[in-house]
């Protein structure tokens, strides 16, 4: 019986382990964050725009928002830049930008020749910020709540089947938890 | 089984010192590397003793771009930034509790390479001893097993 038992569970533990991890849909990279269901980090920087105006989030209590972390330096940045003017568009929610590491005309041309998907692009030239919310790759999508708490993060590109899927329902949910 | 007697006959001491040199040899570049770390803008804290805790967190603390290097040895930006951040916070007098607490926090206990012994991470602390005991479990059955046999060369009890 247990000649029989055991490499058959040996067996059925490998399809399991090969089922997960050569998944081609799962990034190996991506990293759970610990920062879902916390209070979202706060932030006051100037506007990559506009040097004389800040940006802030300390201001958006009860409002939901998606906070973008972006750079022109980033080819998936460019890659899901369609996508987040579609996202605008639909005006669900305001997304605001954090531009990492970048420089300022950089990303001012990148505005002006791509199109402005965000409500207001924080400049974050030395990437404090962004270590307070655990970025360590762009581009990274977060979706916060009325109360200021993170809800969901997103790592890589956004697409439109990862907004309808994840970021709808999310925001769905906070509005009727929040009413 | 008799081994032939020719050229291809196995020589155990001279493949014993061929795999030793080997080792030596790795142990050489190895440790010839380790002094080879990411470059900073910034040179050495100058209170030695500060420095050797910066020394000691980056090399702790993983580069999560790379994922396989220490932010002590990866010259991606993110760990020149994370570099600065633990300078200044050791600077600042924080304890290097807190500053791994910092890290964590933002990024998860993946972060170290040397997590700390709790309940989450007792299957990656065990895991190694787990496996001990279930290879030793099985040596033990197959000697156990094997022993009990007669030797092949050995004649059968009894008569022939």
């Amino acid at each position: 019986m247990w000649k029989f038992l055991i490499p058959m569970a040996a067996f059925v533990g490998l399809v399991v382990l090969f089922a997960v991890g050569l998944n081609p849909d799962r990034d190996v990279h991506a990293l759970p964050s610990p920062l879902i269901g916390k209070p979202a980090p706060q932030f006051t920087l100037t506007d990559v725009l506009d040097p004389n105006r800040t940006v802030s989030n300390r201001s958006l209590r009860g409002q939901i928002y998606v906070f973008n972390v972006w750079a022109t330096w980033c080819a998936g940045c460019r890659a899901e830049h369609d996508t987040l003017l579609t996202i605008a568009a639909q005006k669900v929610v305001p997304i605001f930008g954090l531009d990492w590491n970048d420089e300022r005309p950089k990303a001012t041309q990148w505005l002006q020749q791509l199109g402005n998907p965000y409500a207001a692009v924080a400049f974050d030239a030395e990437g404090r910020t962004a270590i307070d919310w655990g970025v360590y790759g762009a581009p990274e999508t977060f979706l916060v709540d009325g109360d200021g708490r993170v809800l969901f993060k997103h790592i890589a590109p956004m697409t439109l089947d990862v907004w309808q899927q994840e970021f709808l329902p999310r925001i769905a949910a906070a509005r009727r938890g929040g009413a | 089984m008799t081994r032939g007697r020719g050229h291809g006959r196995w020589r155990p001491l001279r493949s014993l010192r061929a795999i030793a040199a080997l080792l030596a040899a790795i142990a050489l570049w190895s440790l010839g590397s380790g002094a080879a770390a990411a470059l900073d803008a910034y040179g050495q804290i100058e209170d030695p003793a500060l420095q050797a805790r910066f020394e000691h967190i980056t090399k702790e603390l993983r580069c999560l771009v790379c994922q396989n290097e220490s932010i002590a040895d990866s010259n991606a930006a993110l760990a020149g930034d994370l570099r600065r951040e633990v300078r200044e916070m050791l600077m600042a007098g924080k304890s290097d509790a807190a500053i791994f607490d910092f890290m964590t926090a933002r990024y998860g206990e993946f972060v170290r390479y040397n997590p700390p012994l709790e309940s989450k991470t007792l299957l990656i602390w065990g895991a190694p001893f787990i496996l001990l005991l279930i290879g030793g479990a099985v040596v033990y059955r197959v000697v156990r097993v094997r022993s009990a046999m007669p030797l092949d060369d050995e004649p059968a009890a009894g008569p022939t």
